[in-house]
């Protein structure tokens, strides 16, 4: 795991400089026309149209005015300066050449999608508040294609209650299809960048929701491995990022995201530097009794290359995910009587063989374990699926509802 | 301390006894027994002084509580101590006062130990308080008190030093120190050590009150020690009890009736040296005895035949404590010959004493029942078709039924033939419960023997006496009836738990009941009690309640019928029953290739443990393995057990008595239904004086007493389409094997796609619906079948808001069309001259059909289609099936027979029928509050103005929202338009229903939505606005009718929530006298420790927060419900007095087609009674006395507000309350 990466590497650095100096020369020079940029383009990589990035306080201001219905509560980046700063993040480490396209999840007042556009970033924006529709569509008109806005909810793609999909829900096909994007096979390069901040109503059954997505292949996963950098709750990035043992913090949702992603912390910011839609203008930041929760992760999660190239496999994985929950509802209980009661009294063979100690709480089990131990029991004859298969239907229903 | 007196009472007969000298009577210092005839002689004296000292302490109680409290015990030791001498005796009021000023000397001499240091600084904020209070009583006499007293103090500190006791050496060598440098205040302080005990005794109370998990621990405590008295085990109750009592920390769990079951148990062995011991710990600690310790002691001085002067001392030191003789016998609960040994015990010393007489019988003085108590127009009460040898019988089956707490029955699917496959199944299955039945015991001997052993070595398992009460073939009994009925999706871990416990805990007191020989009184009693019911036996002008506590009273000696309170703990039942769990997973195993022996031999688990998540928590379950489903499956084992008290009694129940005592003979009943954990209702029931119950448990009883029996033509019918596939649109749910199954494409089941796995996964939900919905059908009919031949009874209980129900869960006549078919009054009355038209009547509002029509329109529909009627009744199945298209096709089926046999008789009017009749209230909620508002309108729409057509109120709000949807349909609002003629009653009609009982927008659009589905032609993509909008009309059209009645709701809305908010839940009480209290708290979780998993176990105690929001929404619903449990208690009352069956499903009333018109008559009669009472208004005067009493000290402002509201009672309208009388359609 990479976790704790935080600072953008030296590349990222000096790119980041000649935008910024870009950006200001632009401002004084005030007008070129957009059309005489597009001869300097590189492929996938959009010279700065030099925008003004709206102040911290007009960004608020902007919020405040526009949001009218207030719930549910929604955190915005206001001030310029985290916008650099995360616009750094989302560039560093990558390859040179072509980019993929980065979807900008509720950009609100648009203070990072200006930043984006300014680094040459082409960015798709996907808003769910029309409030915020008409600013960005003006943004989008005055750029030469650089810039796409589609009205949708990203936390809200491919809903499951049956019917037609009303906006701000959308499926993720109309999503990929208008913004241009054909699917990929697994192991090919990310095809998608998406960045967001991922709500604080709900976050973990959201968290759920994309793991499902993943394990699955389906919705945003359809088209390859998408690349999500998303802010989280300090609590929940200690969960998908702690090691076995850790009291409280280690979860299933931990073993199954290890599992699936490559985890890097790319930054992290106080709670109070974001705007939120409250009329208070507090911070409503959700108290939590046994991890720290002072900041909003930016977390980058990459699906593994290697997800599906062992046993597991996308119409098998339910059962993986039914497995770790099973065995992580009581992290203290041993591993053997879990297998026991899942009628494999030849468990301490299996255990053996995978060099498990066998006298193992399942909280020690490493993330890559529970990997191997599933694949185990793929492969023996003995499990008794006929049963097992019933409850993990139950399961996915109830976690997708 | 007057402890000591008694313990030296004590100590005569055991010395007598011969045996070892126990050490508690060490402390009776010689002199004790050399100055017992001085003793005597000093009894008047005393008595005199102790008057005196009785009306001291009064005057000083005026003055500060806590402190005379702790005092008086002192005043009663010291006369007892300063016997001989009576100038002495005069003087005694003043050491009362004396502490006061040695303390302060005291202090600072010496500091003997850390403990008493400890107690010194405790006690010094309190000396203050005393000292300002006692000083100028004191200061005229403390001087010579001072010198009197010393002499004495030195006896007492030599009579310390033999105490063994820690605590009592602590005090000896502090008292010794202090005596030693400071005689004269050596007497003061020993009895501030005693007193300040007796402050720490008291103060948990006061200090811990909001720890409920303090409580649940006493309550554990208790029943503990109540299990060690059932199992005659006193040792180890006492081991039990020191383990509590050695330490401080655990010492104020214990109350006094800790130690008093303790002592029970010793004195059932007649070991008065133990109790003398235990009633000197309880001195230790400061407890005072109660009249049950004196229970205790007298119990078993009458077991052991003891000396006179026993016997006197101790009735003595009774009398001293405050108590009367009487008092033992008027509120003490005994069981066995406890009652006849404390008796032998009083005469020994009184040879001539007489059982008090007992109270004389009180009248319910209620205005809206003088008529029914008044002893004037007493008749005699309705005799049952059946003599009494007849009715003893009966009672002896349900008798034997009961002490088998399980009865197995033939279920009707077993008359289908029998499959060879079934015939190995069965075979299979029965030889695997054998051996999980000796595999359970194993484990049950091997789980039992590790905690006697843990026991014996450190602390204490708390499960193991409960594991003891019973046979262990009970609880395995127990056990595998659980395996046997676990459903094959499995069962909340909870759920299971709670069963398994409380069957343990009902078996218990089953034994309990049969071992405190209550039993035998019952049926002593009982069998005095038929002679009110039996036809061959004298009238007697009583009901059966006051009848049943006559014979009580008459019968005087043996136990007490009611037990007392011994219910386990909430937690411990869960604990107990997740502990036979937990050996139920372990211990069952079944050979994996039982279905395919191609597979390698070898043992599974039956069941399994596993998790559920639901969002964000997790559930545990218990399934069964599929291999076992597949066997029970295959078997189809036509044998059904259940609890007895789920069968229909076949004998009159029991009447109530008391909240405690009624319906079932020996199955525990409660008068009120509640949620596991509240405890306030039952609390309010005690509490309030009995009398004001009566009017409730009669009618209750009287409802139980309605005799039933079986339709069985009807029965066979339905049991026929039951077995055969059974018939959704009739409402008789087909077998499982019914439900299309998708077709399973080939390869393993992982890789199905995902529609494939959607559609099994709903094929399974609804497998999973069909199969419990064919289970509870199949529990119903085989009920039915079992009794189909007998006569039955329903005892009755209500929920709190004295809404009435029968007992047995399954088989009853609030059930659905189909139970309530084959239901017939056992009672046949001739159908007399207008019976045949009221079955005829009946018979149309059956179908639904013409519901806009008056009486006699119907009347001429029926015999229009008297041919359909009579084909119906002839060919049910066969025929042209008229009746299978109403509303309610079975009890319509039903009706036409019996009109077809009453027609057909020779003379129709002489026609016996037993068919109950049923008049409903239209829309019986509106109705309440059109009459509590006097809604003009509003009373008109629900028929409570005489008209010659029946108002129906849901069709005219369809028409009102009708009338909005065409407006907003016109001004082109979308959905309005697609709403076209989709808006009818049925739609609106259970919004409206509901609205009254607080239906919210959210639980009114679900219900639309509903409806709306139920069209096949409603486009699906719709449901959601149109619901949405429907439900807002229906408000409004609401709103636009019923002004008053939205006032009303109003102000119950908001009085409920400014009460709430101040912190205390809603109460009332009914016209009729029943306390009601609203059972909704914040509540709180416990979690439970358990080796297979965690529980979270929802925990309520009385000082819980209520929930505001629950308590403020159910408010108005609750208080029309108990109104018109109210209305309908009444009715049933005076029906009683007419002599009619009567019978109710809530506004429903049932009776015979011959007294249709009386019940009528009387329905309405008091329905105009109970609302000519000023029901708001003293609403209003009982919650201002409760919630704004002026004696509370402080006036906050929601206060203030609080009263303004409670005044503000709503205005009402100018309806006449009379004109009910003469309304045909108010119930028909």
């Amino acid at each position: 795991m990479l976790a704790g990466q935080a600072a953008p590497g030296a590349a990222g650095c000096r790119r980041l400089l000649a935008a910024a100096l870009a950006a200001g020369l632009r401002r004084l020079l005030c007008s070129l026309p957009p059309c005489s940029a597009s001869a300097r383009r590189v492929v996938g990589q959009w010279p700065s149209p030099g925008l003004r990035v709206p102040e911290a306080a007009e960004a608020e201001r902007l919020v405040q005015q526009l949001q009218r219905a207030r719930p549910p509560l929604r955190r915005f980046i206001a001030c310029p300066q985290l916008a650099r700063t995360v616009q750094r993040c989302l560039q560093g480490g990558a390859s040179p050449g072509p980019q993929p396209v980065l979807l900008e999840c509720a950009p609100g007042p648009g203070v990072l999608t200006r930043t984006l556009l300014n680094a040459g970033v082409r960015v798709v924006a996907l808003e769910s508040n029309s409030a915020f529709l008409p600013n960005l569509q003006s943004l989008e008109n005055s750029l030469d294609g650089q810039l796409k806005v589609i009205y949708g909810d990203f936390f809200r793609l491919d809903p499951l209650v049956t019917g037609t999909v009303k906006p701000p829900a959308l499926s993720s096909d109309k999503l990929f299809e208008s913004m241009g994007v054909a699917a990929v096979p697994w192991r090919a390069d990310v095809p998608v960048k998406v960045f967001g901040i991922l709500p604080q109503v709900r976050e973990r059954n959201k968290l759920w929701r994309l793991l499902f997505a993943l394990y699955e292949c389906s919705s945003i996963y359809r088209c390859g491995r998408v690349e999500l950098n998303i802010f989280i709750s300090e609590k929940e990035y200690k969960v998908l990022t702690s090691k076995p043992g850790e009291a409280k913090a280690y979860q299933a949702l931990t073993v199954l995201w290890q599992v699936g992603c490559e985890i890097q912390l790319l930054h992290k910011e106080p709670w109070s530097s974001f705007v939120t839609n409250m009329k208070s203008r507090g911070l409503a930041v959700q108290k939590t009794k046994w991890l720290p929760n002072d900041h909003l992760c930016l977390v980058r999660l990459t699906p593994h290359q290697n997800l599906f190239t062992g046993s597991l496999k996308p119409t098998n994985s339910a059962t993986f995910i039914f497995m770790v929950k099973q065995c992580l509802a009581k992290p203290r209980s041993k591993l053997t009587d879990r297998l026991s009661s899942w009628s494999l009294d030849n468990g301490g063979k299996l255990l053996r063989e995978l060099e498990i100690p066998q006298n193992a709480e399942t909280r020690d089990l490493y993330p890559e374990d529970y990997r191997r131990l599933f694949e185990a029991l793929q492969n023996s004859s003995e499990f008794a699926e006929t049963w097992f298969n019933d409850e993990v239907m139950e399961s996915i229903r109830n976690i997708n509802l | 301390m007057s402890l000591l007196r008694l313990r030296a009472a004590l100590s005569g007969p055991a010395r007598l006894g011969g045996g070892g000298v126990p050490w508690s009577v060490l402390r009776n210092y010689s002199s004790a027994s050399t100055k017992e005839k001085a003793r005597r002689n000093a009894v008047c004296e005393r008595a005199e002084l102790l008057e005196v000292l009785k009306a001291r302490v009064k005057q000083l109680q005026a003055s500060s509580i806590p402190e005379v409290t702790v005092n008086k015990s002192e005043l009663t030791l010291l006369g007892n101590d300063k016997l001989q001498d009576p100038l002495q005796e005069e003087g005694a009021p003043s050491p009362l006062e004396e502490p006061a000023a040695p303390w302060g000397r005291g202090q600072s001499l010496s500091r003997p130990s850390s403990w008493a240091e400890k107690l010194k600084k405790e006690m010094h904020v309190r000396q203050l308080k005393v000292e300002r209070k006692l000083s100028l009583a004191a200061s005229q006499t403390a001087l010579e008190e001072e010198v009197k007293a010393k002499p004495k103090s030195k006896e007492k500190v030599k009579a310390k030093k033999s105490l063994k006791s820690p605590k009592a050496k602590v005090i000896t060598a502090w008292s010794q120190a202090q005596g030693g440098s400071h005689s004269t205040c050596t007497h003061g302080k020993l009895r501030v050590t005693v007193g300040k005990e007796g402050v720490k005794a008291q103060r948990p109370p006061r200090a811990q009150k909001d720890s409920s998990h303090q409580k649940v621990l006493q309550q554990s405590i208790q029943s503990t020690l109540e299990c060690f008295l059932f199992l005659q085990q006193p040792e180890e109750a006492e081991r039990f009890l020191l383990s509590y009592h050695s330490s401080p920390a655990k010492r104020r769990l214990l109350s006094v009736s800790a130690y008093n079951t303790v002592m029970h148990s010793w004195a059932r062995k007649g070991c008065l040296q133990r109790i003398s011991r235990l009633l000197c710990m309880m001195e230790s600690v400061g407890l005072q005895r109660s009249l049950d310790s004196y229970a205790a002691v007298l119990e078993c001085l009458g077991r052991s035949q003891s000396s006179t002067q026993a016997v006197w001392r101790c009735l003595q030191q009774l009398k001293n404590d405050g108590f009367h003789v009487d008092d033992l016998f008027q509120k003490c609960l005994f069981e066995e010959d406890e009652k006849e040994m404390v008796l032998r015990a009083i005469r020994i010393v009184q040879p001539n004493y007489q059982l008090p007489p007992p109270p004389s019988p009180q009248t319910c003085k209620s205005s809206l029942l003088q008529d029914f108590y008044s002893k004037e127009r007493m008749v005699s009460y309705p005799k049952l078709d059946f003599s009494v040898q007849e009715l003893q019988e009966c009672f002896q089956q349900q008798l034997e039924m009961e002490l088998d707490n399980t009865v197995t029955i033939e279920s009707v699917e077993s008359t289908k033939p029998l499959t060879p496959q079934a015939m190995r199944a069965r075979s299979v299955l029965s030889t695997l419960r054998s051996r999980w039945h000796g595999a359970l015991l194993q484990a049950l001997h091997k789980s039992k023997r590790s905690m006697a052993k843990l026991r014996n070595t450190s602390g204490y398992s708390t499960l193991y006496p409960y594991l003891c009460l019973l046979p262990d073939e009970e609880y395995v009994g127990i056990m595998m009836q659980i395996v046997n009925s676990l459903s094959p999706q499995g069962e909340s871990l909870a759920v299971l738990a709670r069963e398994l416990g409380s069957k343990v805990y009902n078996r218990y007191i089953t034994q309990r009941k049969l071992r405190s020989r209550q039993l035998e009184k019952v049926r002593a009693v009982y069998e005095g009690y038929i002679h009110l019911l039996a036809k061959d036996s004298q009238p007697e002008e009583y009901l059966p309640r006051e009848y049943w506590e006559k014979l009580v009273a008459e019968a005087g000696f043996g136990p007490a019928l009611n037990l007392k309170d011994c219910s386990w703990p909430y937690m411990l039942l869960m604990r107990l029953g997740m502990h036979m769990l937990e050996l139920l997973v372990e211990a069952l195993r079944v050979p994996r290739n039982i279905l395919n022996p191609r597979l390698e031999p070898r043992l599974i688990p039956v069941l399994y443990h596993i998790y559920s998540f639901h969002s964000s928590w997790q559930v545990g379950l218990i399934k069964p393995h599929p291999i076992f489903s597949q066997l029970v499956s295959d078997a189809g084992e036509t044998l059904l057990t259940f609890n007895s008290s789920a069968i229909p009694m076949l004998c009159p129940p029991v009447p109530w008595t008391s909240p405690h005592f009624g319906a079932y003979i020996l199955s525990d009943t409660k008068l009120m239904r509640f949620v596991e954990g509240v405890v306030q209702h039952q609390q309010l029931l005690e509490q309030c004086p009995q009398v004001q119950l009566h009017p409730v448990l009669d009618a209750l009883n009287q409802l139980g007493n309605c005799a039933w029996k079986i339709n069985r033509p009807v029965l066979d019918i339905i049991i026929s389409i039951f077995n055969d596939k059974g018939n959704e649109k009739l409402d008789i749910p087909p077998p499982v094997s019914e439900v299309p199954r998708p077709s399973a494409p080939p390869g393993s089941s992982s890789s199905w796609s995902k529609a494939h796995k959607q559609e099994l996964l709903l094929y399974k939900k609804k497998a999973a619906e069909v199969h419990s919905m064919r289970m509870d059908a199949l529990y119903k009919l085989s009920i039915a079948n079992h009794v189909r031949d007998k006569v039955f009874w329903f005892p009755h209980n209500m929920d709190f808001r004295g809404r009435t129900y029968p007992c047995p869960p399954y088989f009853n006549h609030l059930g659905n069309d189909v139970t309530r078919a084959i239901l017939l009054f056992a009672e046949g009355r001739p159908l007399g001259p207008k019976g045949l038209d009221w079955l005829k009547i009946h018979l149309v509002n059956l179908t639904g059909l013409k519901k806009k029509n008056s009486l006699q329109e119907r009347l001429e529909y029926a015999n229009e289609i008297m041919e359909e009627i009579l084909d119906s009744a002839d060919r049910p199945l066969t025929g042209r099936r008229w009746w299978m298209k109403t509303d309610e096709p079975w009890q319509a089926l039903a009706c036409c027979m019996e009109i077809a046999k009453a027609s057909r008789s020779p003379d129709p009017a002489a026609y016996i029928s037993h068919f109950p009749v049923h008049q409903d209230g239209s829309c019986n909620g509106l109705q309440h509050y059109a009459a509590l508002g006097r809604d003009l309108i509003g009373a008109m729409s629900v028929n409570l103005m005489p008209c010659s057509v029946p108002q129906d109120v849901y069709s005219a709000v369809a028409q009102q929202v009708e009338e909005f949807r065409k407006k907003d349909a016109e001004q082109g609002v979308k959905i309005a338009q697609v709403l076209q003629g989709f808006v009818s009653r049925k739609v609106v009609k259970q919004t409206v229903m509901t609205v009254v009982y607080g239906v919210t927008r959210y639980g009114g659009r679900l219900q639309m939505e509903k409806r709306l589905k139920e069209i096949d032609e409603f486009p699906e993509e719709y449901l959601w606005e149109a619901s949405h909008y429907l439900v807002k009309q229906v408000f409004n059209g609401i709103k636009e009718m019923f002004s008053a009645t939205r006032d009303i709701q109003h102000w119950l809305t908001e009085s409920a929530k400014l009460i709430a908010q101040s912190g205390q839940t809603v109460e009332w009480v009914t016209p009729l006298g029943l306390p009601i209290v609203q059972p909704y708290y914040r509540s709180r979780s416990t979690v439970l420790n358990c080796n297979m998993q965690h529980l979270s176990v929802k925990s309520f105690n009385s000082n819980q927060k209520p929930d505001t929001v629950k308590q403020k929404n159910a408010f108005p619903p609750n208080f029309i419900h108990s109104l018109d449990s109210t209305h309908m208690m009444l009715t049933a009352l005076y029906c009683l007095r007419q002599g009619l069956t009567f019978v109710s499903v809530h506004d429903c009333y049932w009776t015979h087609a011959l007294t249709v018109d009386i019940m009528n008559q009387i329905c309405r009669q008091q329905f105009v009674a109970l609302h000519s009472e000023k029901i708001l208004q003293d609403l209003s005067q009982f919650m201002l006395e409760k919630y704004c009493s002026p004696g509370r000290e402080t006036r906050a402002q929601w206060q203030k507000k609080l009263m303004e509201q409670l005044s503000n009672v709503p205005k009402t309208g100018d309806f006449n309350l009379k004109e009910v009388m003469d309304s045909t359609y108010f119930f028909s």
